[in-house]
């Protein structure tokens, strides 16, 4: 043992320490913050990408349920004053191709197939996106699990941290007692002083790290609930999606015969109502899916934006925070240097001479 | 196993649907179809595409027309679609050896594999298009102020079965206010009016006779040939533990009579085909005129008399004959249902076996 006598035990001092992971720092932790949200932020990306194609879907079915429309108002007659031929000019100019040619040069028939297929592939278009979130979803999960791995990590580490802090802070306070009990300034004086100043070092450390590894399994938890409400927000839309387009591509297989049947029929300008009627079925898948691609700009508007912002705001806390840390880190740093400056000016002010080595 | 589920359209589930469309694969290669046919590979290839083995269980059935038994405008635009979109999904898609890492991590892994396999098989393949048209310079004679093209459209048509119409014809250049055809400025492209595309797509559904007339008809306008080649009806039949698979709604003729005929009265224990590949040919250089088509007869020899001599005027206008045709390809089981068919009605066609 050593001049600090038997009463106290200095294991402490030289424990090993097993922290899991690389170890952490204020500095470390923020890059590994930063690191984790990269994940989130491409999703986001995916998603804003995602939003502007939704945009451009949405004004071409704008633009082609418009068309479909006309045609099926003016077949119905309530579109135009002058009746069905006086109108007619203007329906086919809504459809592809037509616009500028003389009624008699093209076939309806042909006409409506080519929107059908244009129907038909834009649908597609649309339920491809489903799969594009599930997988993101899948992603989203992974990394959910790979912050739950970090968040128990860093649990595990502060635990250690406090159990040592503690340890720690109880042998500085028996040093402390053990000094009252020896003559001051005196052998065993400095070699407990020098024990306790081992342990308060160490103490320092570890401390910053019982403060860091708490923060840490914070910040993982805050990472891992947002990560989980833009899981939630892809596994919607992917949903309802799906929904949409399963609909529209039902309703646009079983309108294909009507459409062929009606376009020959319509170029022998004949059995106007039946046309009508396929066009209704038609428009209506139409619909269906304009109707999603509406619903998902709002479902966009209401979470992406939202989300985005939060994952914005999280940041700013997060960086807040670690700034905070490393600020009072600093001062911390700062007041003992301060303090350690103020001993060595009075020691040097008392004796006379170059204050001795510690330890 | 089979249910009509719209107007004119049945859906075919496995394992219906991959016994069919193999029949139907067997039925074009035995026809040995020539080029005033649509094309055999693109109708392979949309074939091959709808098999369950190429788009791997991503679809659960396929739209045939049930009156012409083919596939329908839904199932052929189908292929096409996702060929379409699958060009730009491959584009931003995991490579293949990622994707099928990744299968047991999720469904969707498992399925954006089996996808990827479906997109890369459907950028090899050739496929039918639901309407095809294309105008070819034949001939350009700018001394006579002359042109000749040949016409080609290939479609749907309002009976279910696929159609290629070729017309052949020659375009005088001093009515060419009213032209058909555009030729470029270097006489070499030739490209169809909307007014020659409108026309010729109107009256695809017709024989080629009507359509070489009324093509005729048009001031400065010499039609030589006008072709058809139908791939269809097809009548088909698959057993299956559920009862018989069969297509719903063939047509009342002599043959869907004896089909009908056949199937009420035999036992069906093996998959049955009869596919039909008629054509019809309007041309001056046509040897004789007849009709070896036990379903359609001449058109000359179905009008009434009060017509009949303004039929005549007609013809002697324009200089053509008409000559049908219609072959098949069967399976074993069925022959003798065609074969007594083109007795009866005294034609001599070819019958392909389907094995």
């Amino acid at each position: 043992m050593t001049a600090s006598g038997p009463k106290i035990n200095l294991d402490a001092l030289n424990k090993q320490v097993a922290y899991s992971g690389e170890g952490i720092s204020v500095k470390s932790l923020e890059d590994d913050i930063h690191k984790e949200r990269g994940t989130q932020n491409t999703k986001v990306e995916e998603l804003k990408v995602l939003r502007e194609r939704n945009v451009e879907v949405q004004k071409a079915l704008a633009d082609e349920v418009q068309k479909l429309r006309k045609f099926s108002d003016y077949l119905d007659g309530t579109a135009t004053k002058g009746g069905f031929w006086a109108g007619f000019k203007e329906i086919v100019s809504y459809i592809p191709g037509f616009r500028n040619i003389a009624i008699s040069s093209r076939s309806i028939e042909e006409l409506l197939k080519q929107q059908y297929q244009i129907s038909a592939r834009r649908v597609k278009e649309a339920a491809e996106y489903v799969d594009t979130l599930k997988r993101s979803e899948q992603d989203l999960y992974k990394e959910i699990d790979r912050i739950n791995g970090k968040i128990i990590e860093m649990a595990k580490n502060e635990a250690t941290a406090v159990d040592y802090v503690l340890e720690l802070k109880q042998l500085v306070d028996s040093i402390e007692a053990e000094k009252q009990a020896v003559e001051a300034n005196s052998v065993a004086f400095r070699d407990l002083e020098s024990k306790q100043d081992k342990a308060r070092a160490l103490l320092s450390q570890h401390s910053s790290n019982l403060q860091l590894y708490g923060a840490a399994e914070d910040r993982y938890a805050s990472l891992k609930d947002n990560t989980r409400k833009l899981l939630e927000t892809i596994r919607n839309l992917g949903q309802d999606i799906q929904q949409y387009t399963t609909a529209a591509s039902i309703k646009l297989d079983m309108a294909s015969a009507q459409i062929q049947a009606i376009g020959t029929a319509a170029d022998a300008s004949v059995v106007m109502l039946e046309l009508k009627k396929s066009l209704d079925v038609m428009t209506e898948s139409m619909n269906a899916t304009t109707q999603f691609v509406s619903d998902t700009q709002v479902f966009f508007r209401r979470n992406l934006d939202g989300l985005i912002h939060e994952l914005e705001t999280f940041d700013e806390t997060t960086t807040k925070l670690l700034d905070q840390n490393l600020a009072e880190s600093r001062k911390i740093e700062e007041e003992r240097i301060a303090a350690a400056i103020a001993k060595a000016q009075q020691h040097k002010a008392t004796h006379g001479g170059t204050p001795a080595a510690a330890g | 196993m089979s249910e009509l589920v719209a107007l004119h359209t049945q859906a075919l589930r496995e394992p219906v649907a991959t016994q069919y469309l193999r029949g139907l694969a067997k039925a074009l290669a035995a026809a040995r179809i020539n080029k005033s046919f649509p094309d055999r590979r693109g109708l392979e290839g949309t074939l091959k595409a709808l098999e369950l083995e190429s788009h791997l269980g991503l679809y659960d059935s396929i739209y045939v027309d049930s009156r012409a038994g083919l596939p329908n405008m839904a199932s052929l635009t189908r292929v096409l679609s996702d060929r379409t979109v699958g060009r730009d999904a491959l584009a931003t898609m995991e490579d293949g050896a990622t994707l099928e890492a990744r299968r047991g991590e999720a469904e969707v892994f498992e399925r954006l594999a089996r996808k990827r396999r479906y997109f890369e098989l459907l950028g090899k393949l050739e496929l039918a298009p639901v309407d095809s048209h294309r105008v070819l310079l034949r001939r350009h004679e700018p001394e006579q102020s002359r042109a000749s093209f040949r016409v080609e459209l290939t479609k749907v048509v309002s009976s279910g079965c696929y159609v290629r119409v070729v017309i052949e014809l020659v375009q005088a250049a001093s009515i060419w206010a009213h032209k058909l055809v555009e030729v470029d400025a270097h006489g070499e492209v030739a490209a169809g009016t909307d007014a020659l595309r409108g026309m010729v797509y109107r009256l695809a559904n017709f024989d080629a006779e009507t359509l070489f007339v009324r093509m005729h008809e048009l001031e400065g306008v010499h039609v030589e040939r006008v072709q058809r080649g139908i791939v269809g009806p097809v009548l088909w039949a698959i057993p299956t533990d559920d009862g018989l698979c069969r297509v719903l709604e063939p047509a009342a003729d002599a043959l869907g009579a004896a089909w009908h005929g056949y199937l009420t009265s035999t036992r069906v224990t093996a998959p049955q085909f009869v596919v039909a590949f008629a054509s019809d040919t309007a041309a001056g250089d046509v040897p004789v005129e007849a009709s070896n088509d036990p379903l359609v007869p001449l058109l000359g020899s179905q009008i009434t008399e009060t017509e009949r001599a303004r039929y005549g005027l007609l013809r002697q206008r324009h200089p053509f004959r008409v000559y049908k045709d219609r072959k098949f390809v069967v399976t074993d089981a069925v022959r003798p249902l065609v074969e007594q068919l083109c007795r009866s009605a005294g034609t001599k066609n070819l019958v392909y076996p389907l094995r």
